[in-house]
């Protein structure tokens, strides 16, 4: 599949054979770019990537350097670290989505990008749910009962968030383990200290 | 199913689906979080793991408050994320937390990420000690709104509502409605599945609850 509607995913890992092998597993599904080290990534990163799977030991810009400059961008896109031990909950405070521990298996690559892009999905329908919920209290704080009762837009409202009520309800990208808790309370803003 | 009729008396919530999340909202001084750590109380006394995520009161008085409520309970079950902006991490004592309890403490009531981490440290604390049925009450988003702003904490409460419902626990938040705009209430409400509504009437403390049964219950006395 190469059509234009298939996801993105760049692979930024420094050693060719593994890039060539992440790309191997992925290729069916998805459209990837390889860079082979951090400059090469942040050169083949745009709006249109969904997914980045970045080693953390690399020479030249470390991984934690690049994901740095990623978030700074301030791309819509999921990082999933490639570290060499298994990071602990605190380091989840740096700001990737996931991370995997080489070696990798296919199954598990697999498995991370589409959770991933399972979360995606999850924080596009709750900024949508958030957004019509702000304008269904909107309406209740402005019109009375019976004005309400006979609005179209209301009613329109109302079905509109019981359809995404149960969308999101069936999207649970954000929560399936605790890792995964974390980083969606992340991608809602809260991680700025005061 | 969770019981909570003998706290709320009313049949509207004999049988509460876990992974249900309830606002508990009145004016100040109507007992809201009373009524909350009475809901985990009773839960607590079944063998129920009990989670408190607290703005206000350190966890030292949160653990001493609750272990009067449940005097004479054994093998409890309690996990405490203390988030008032004083010192963090670590238990209750250095490390020289007593079996059954767990503590977390976080830097601020604005740090959702520390809040996040500390609810789940706590809740594999309580999924390792056997407690596979839990309720958690965070008191209070109030506190909360006034650290960010209340899209974060509609997010944050439908991210954690979800979390609960993947461990199959219950969770109940309070919120003073005299503390904030009616469009920031109708907008944190829908966050939740149901609503208990909290007031100081002449005959005492009433309560009604909505959204878990067809219509509104009607105001009991609590």
């Amino acid at each position: 599949m190469t059509d234009s509607a298939a996801p993105v995913v760049l692979i930024v890992e420094d050693e060719p054979d593994v890039a060539e092998t992440y790309n191997l597993w992925l290729a069916d599904e998805y459209e990837v770019r390889i860079a082979g080290d951090g400059d090469e990534g942040l050169d083949k990163l745009d709006e249109e990537v969904d997914v980045v799977l970045l080693d953390r030991m690399m020479p030249g810009l470390s991984g934690d350097e690049v994901l740095e400059r990623i978030r700074e961008r301030e791309l819509g896109c999921r990082v999933a670290m490639v570290t060499a031990v298994e990071p602990d909950f605190d380091i989840l405070e740096m700001g990737f989505d996931a991370y995997l521990s080489k070696p990798i298996r296919s199954e598990e690559l697999i498995e991370t990008v589409e959770k991933l892009l399972e979360r995606s999905t999850y924080d596009r329908l709750l900024q949508k749910y958030y957004a019509l919920v702000e304008k269904q209290a909107t309406l209740e704080t402005a019109k009375s009962g019976a004005e309400l009762a006979e609005s179209d837009e209301y009613a329109q409202l109302q079905d509109r968030i019981a359809g995404l009520q149960e969308e999101l309800s069936q999207t649970m990208g954000g929560v399936e383990d605790d890792a995964d808790f974390i980083t969606a309370i992340q991608q809602i803003g809260g991680s700025e200290d005061t | 199913m969770y019981d909570l009729s003998s706290v709320l008396e009313t049949e509207a919530v004999s049988e509460v689906r876990p992974g249900t999340s309830i606002l508990i909202a009145g004016p100040a001084m109507t007992g809201k979080e009373s009524l909350a750590m009475e809901i985990l109380a009773e839960g607590s006394r079944k063998g129920d793991g009990a989670l408190v995520v607290s703005t206000s009161d350190s966890a030292e008085t949160i653990v001493e408050d609750y272990r009067d409520r449940v005097a004479g309970v054994s093998n409890l079950q309690l996990g405490v994320v203390d988030c008032r902006a004083e010192g963090s991490g670590g238990g209750l004592a250095d490390g020289d937390t007593p079996s059954g309890l767990y503590v977390h403490k976080v830097s601020s009531p604005g740090d959702l990420t520390g809040i996040g981490i500390g609810i789940t440290k706590c809740l594999e604390a309580l999924h390792g000690a056997g407690a596979e049925e839990g309720r958690m009450a965070l008191i209070s988003l109030s506190t909360m709104l006034t650290y960010t702003d209340r899209e974060t904490v509609f997010k944050f409460c439908h991210v954690l509502s979800s979390r609960l419902d993947a461990a199959g626990y219950i969770g109940v938040f309070t919120i003073d409605s005299g503390a904030h705009d009616d469009q920031t209430l109708q907008v944190i409400k829908q966050a939740f599945d149901g609503l208990v509504d909290v007031r100081d009437a002449d005959a005492g403390r009433e309560a009604r609850v909505m959204g878990l049964t067809d219509g509104p219950t009607d105001w009991q006395s609590l």
